[in-house]
């Protein structure tokens, strides 16, 4: 507190950095202290009275929008979310994230993670789940912490993978992570990304040193919560598949519920699962069809579209209610890009013949 | 001048990333239209991002007697009667369907513990009605929005400022302006423009806005000749944060009052139930921040000049879980702990009611092919809006001008490009970067807030409003001689030099409309006027281009059909006959004074 009036007074040491396309070097300037002022109140005051073309990017203000990313001390933080007294009497250094190509000044190219971005398969509902959804709030509330993700990218700035290695082609980095396992833990969502993150996505490159989180002005525990669980659901569905039995058994995918009245005071009513949405499966039926779980109902009976091959060309009908006892085989999700999509096609083929 | 320009072409093009641009975008893609969005920051930083309270749709999840009847009752009571009832019975009717469909896109919502979405009670409506994800809901909709806009495909142009809108005859056809990486020059072709621009904060000093609330879309539609509704209807918050002085200005969600919040002066009385004995803190925002206004003026403020906003009541628990970032903000902020402190809040400039008039049904403005939707739009709003519909307003009335654009270039073909319109706009764009001139765009920024501040704030009167208007007038003069260093690759000293003249503009129709209105009615607070006219409760003020100046002209507020406004005839909203089945009405329900 003594250090933070001290400084009312005074003025602070501002060395920020100034430069276009890889060339650049910090430039001085002084600028008079305020009471409660954060870094980006001082990169303002300098745009208006010592450098007018001075390029920095903010919007909110206020630690909503995750513009204003900057290194500032070295350290990746929020302008606006960094107060200035914390730093006593030293200089302020204030840096552009150094992971993207340099703009200019403390603006840099962050168009890869957009990019990045647009390769992820989005949320996938059942076709038929009704609307308006049914999901209970201990449901939706793990969801939220991935949701909270500001979209600052100072986790792939300060991401070792992404900066050192000057190679952005094997791993999307933590926020990304972090958006695919707020997809795969979304109650009604029925697309499986385990492929993706065994193969492009590369979770695998993560080493868990845990920086992303450090950093993350959400606070979001993106190691411990994104990351390690979606390695863990990579591996398990990749390399181990008496585990992928266990959670085929026990799904951590609450499958799709029909709400209603007949679900009980609830609404939704757990029932132990062996089957989850988009799983193929078998019936015992005449011709013993393929079908594809489209949703699992209260009263423990499956909804399935059934497969029918017209020449080369697959058509899926349906719906059906079947009970769990007229199927013979589940042969798990199916996925576009991961293990349940290759059991799946090799059937087909099978079917072919 | 012969600078270069790339064209681009296009069905239809969005100007705006916000809820409202996103909305329109999806819906004009879902119609078969080639779409490009423009927009003047990252995709995902737009101003919805900050919403915080929720949005407002009659669901009946936690009331189940609620109904769109009473949520358009409130929205034109709210406003005080001067909305256009159309757009607000469409609001109220269509906002749950928006809202149910948001979730398809990928968005969670708070929810009752029977798995509906959760509602949550706010300022001025009758019932708990705005959806919320803590308070965080505006991150939550445009997050959704954006991932659906990423999966359809859309083209999104980031960091783009549009500056004028390109005309053929009376018809808009595109629009000209700059790239804010490189500086180059980009020229849309389109057949049709729907402006999603947002606000015009920026003009006040104090205010909740960011950088990018300039009234840019209302600058170019005046330009372009279209009409502007209700300027002088300029929302204040009554709670924004107040010390230290860097952060004034930023909102505090009025989901802290919709919590329970309480409010306070300097004497700890609760001050509200005096101003408003039923609605207390839950009053409208246009009340709640004129005693807020009040009590500091009769010396029972803060240190700041504000009122103490108190949560301790609610226990830190629930502080945590419901208002997390407002936890965060005041801790790290104002190194204030809102579960053991009280918040020292004051007004804060909001909302722009005002905007360009549109139609109710289409979005359509009064010129052919341009739309609007959003907060650049008015109508809906009337005098004062309530907290909440103006998620819903970008989620209805997008979609309604997606659809409505999505039809008209069906059948439409791209219209002639005018040489002399672009060679103009880069002339106005390139001159304070060569010229001699001395003014900083900044500081005359600054100049123009804290004149609009001043003179066209919470508390107008004529003679303040005079002055003020002199004020404007002389920076727009002094706005010919800005100058600005630096090269035109990302230089924010040459775009706030843009902004700056449609920030005039706008300044000068809020100031002209202000004096004209000579009453006090919602958010336009008279002084030497202090009862409401009710001539002027049956007009509209429209601010149009004349040759290049700012003339205004009267124009009777739609009337409403007889089964509406029967709705009226009964005192302050009476709940409506609803079937007392019994065990209908879940234990918690609890219907808010109003």
């Amino acid at each position: 507190m003594s250090a933070r009036a001290a400084r009312t007074n005074d003025s602070i040491v501002f060395q920020v950095f100034r430069g276009e396309e890889g060339t650049g070097r910090e430039e001085r300037f002084e600028v008079p202290a305020v009471e409660g002022m954060v870094v980006l109140d001082a990169v303002h005051y300098i745009q208006a009275n010592y450098a007018n073309d001075l390029a920095c990017r903010w919007n909110c203000k206020a630690a909503k929008c995750g513009s204003c990313s900057a290194e500032i001390n070295g350290r990746p933080r929020l302008m606006c979310k960094t107060r200035v007294d914390e730093f006593g009497t030293d200089d302020i250094h204030v840096w552009p994230m150094r992971t993207f190509p340099l703009i200019k000044d403390l603006v840099t190219d962050v168009s890869w993670n957009y990019e990045v971005n647009k390769q992820i398969p989005a949320f996938t509902p059942a076709a038929n789940e009704p609307v308006p959804y049914r999901m209970l709030p201990e449901d939706t509330e793990r969801v939220y912490e991935y949701r909270k993700c500001i979209e600052c990218f100072l986790c792939q700035d300060v991401c070792h993978v992404l900066r050192n290695h000057d190679d952005k082609s094997m791993y999307y980095g933590p926020r990304y992570m972090v958006r695919i396992a707020a997809l795969e833990m979304h109650p009604l969502d029925t697309q499986r990304r385990t492929g993706l993150l065994r193969g492009k996505a590369g979770v695998g490159m993560c080493n868990i040193t845990k920086c992303c989180q450090e950093v993350c002005p959400e606070h979001i525990k993106i190691t411990d919560n994104a990351i390690i669980p979606l390695k863990e659901r990579m591996v398990t569905d990749a390399y181990d598949p008496l585990a992928w039995m266990v959670r085929k058994i026990r799904p951590p995918k609450k499958p799709a519920s029909t709400g209603g009245e007949e679900a009980g005071a609830l609404g939704i009513v757990r029932l132990p699962q062996r089957f989850a949405v988009k799983d193929v499966v078998r019936l015992k039926s005449r011709g013993k069809p393929f079908a594809r779980v489209g949703g699992v109902r209260p009263d423990g009976k499956l909804e399935v579209w059934i497969l029918k091959m017209q020449g080369t060309q697959q058509h899926w009908k349906g719906p059906r209610v079947v009970d769990t006892s007229e199927v013979t085989n589940n042969y798990g999700p199916l996925d576009d890009v991961g293990i349940g999509s290759k059991l799946f096609e090799q059937t087909l083929i099978e079917h072919a013949k | 001048m012969s600078e270069t320009y790339e064209t681009l072409t296009t069905d239809v093009l969005v100007i705006g990333a916000g809820g409202a641009g996103l909305r329109a975008a999806i819906e004009a893609a879902a119609a078969g239209a080639r779409v490009d969005i423009v927009c003047k920051s990252l995709l995902g930083k737009a101003h919805t991002v900050m919403a915080e309270g929720g949005i407002a749709a009659a669901l009946g999840n936690v009331d189940p007697e609620d109904n769109w009847q009473l949520h358009f009752q409130d929205t034109m009571r709210g406003g005080q009667m001067i909305n256009n009832w159309r757009m607000a019975q469409l609001h109220a009717q269509e906002s749950p369907d928006r809202v149910y469909e948001l979730e398809t896109y990928g968005a969670l919502f708070d929810r009752t513990p029977d798995g509906r979405v959760l509602q949550r009670a706010f300022g001025a409506h009758t019932y708990r009605r705005l959806c919320h994800v803590g308070d965080r809901t505006g991150l939550e909709m445009i997050r959704a929005l954006q991932d659906r806009v990423v999966q359809l495909g859309i083209d999104v142009h980031m960091e783009w400022t549009l500056t004028r809108l390109l005309k053929d005859g009376d018809r808009v056809v595109g629009a000209f302006g700059y790239n804010r990486v490189d500086g180059s020059f980009v020229a849309f072709r389109a057949k049709a423009v729907i402006l999603a621009t947002g606000g015009w904060g920026r003009i006040y000093k104090v205010t909740s806005n960011s950088w990018e609330g300039t009234g840019d879309g209302v600058g170019m539609g005046f330009e372009a000749g279209a009409e502007v509704l209700d300027p002088e209807m300029v929302q204040f918050h009554p709670t924004g944060m107040v010390w230290p002085p860097g952060v004034r200005g930023i909102l505090v969600t009025e989901a802290v009052r919709g919590e329970g919040g309480y409010l306070t002066n300097s004497e700890d009385k609760r001050f509200m139930l005096e101003y408003d004995p039923k609605k207390k803190e839950l009053s409208s925002r246009d009340i709640v921040a004129r005693s807020i206004y009040k009590e500091a003026q009769a010396g029972r403020g803060t240190p700041h000049g504000g009122a103490w906003l108190d949560v301790r009541h609610l226990g830190a628990e629930h502080i945590k879980k419901k208002l997390p970032s407002m936890y965060e903000q005041f801790l790290r902020l104002a190194d204030v702990d809102i579960t053991r402190q009280p918040m020292e809040v004051a007004p804060t400039i909001h909302y722009a009611m005002g905007g360009l008039r549109v139609d109710a049904e289409t979005a359509a403005t009064t010129l052919p092919g341009l739309y609007a939707a959003g907060e650049v739009a008015a109508g809906l709003h009337g005098a004062n809006r309530l907290g909440g519909n103006s998620l819903s307003d970008l989620l209805v009335f997008g979609r309604r001008a997606g659809a409505a654009a999505g039809a008209f270039v069906r059948d439409a073909g791209l219209g002639q490009i005018d040489e002399k319109q672009i060679a103009d706009e880069q002339q106005t764009l390139l001159l304070p970067l060569s010229r001699q001139g001395k003014e900083n765009p900044y500081f005359l920024q600054q100049a123009l807030q804290e004149a609009m501040q001043e003179g066209a704030g919470l508390a107008r009167d004529e003679k303040g409003l005079k002055a003020c208007l002199d004020n404007v007038l002389e920076l727009r003069q002094r706005a010919d001689r800005v100058h600005v260093p630096g090269s035109r690759r990302y230089n924010p000293g040459w775009h706030t030099a843009r902004d700056l003249r449609f920030m005039l503009t706008v300044s000068e129709c809020i100031v002209r409309a202000a004096i004209e209105r000579r009453e006090s009615r919602g958010a336009h607070w008279r002084l030497d006027y202090l009862e409401k006219d009710p001539a002027l409760g049956r007009v509209n003020l429209i601010a149009y281009n004349d040759a290049g100046s700012v003339e205004l002209r009267r124009r009777p507020v739609p009337e409403m059909p007889p089964e509406l406004a029967t709705l009226f005839q009964e005192p302050a909203a009476t709940p409506p006959a609803t079937s007392q089945a019994p065990g209908a009405r879940p234990p918690e329900s609890k219907r808010i004074p109003a």
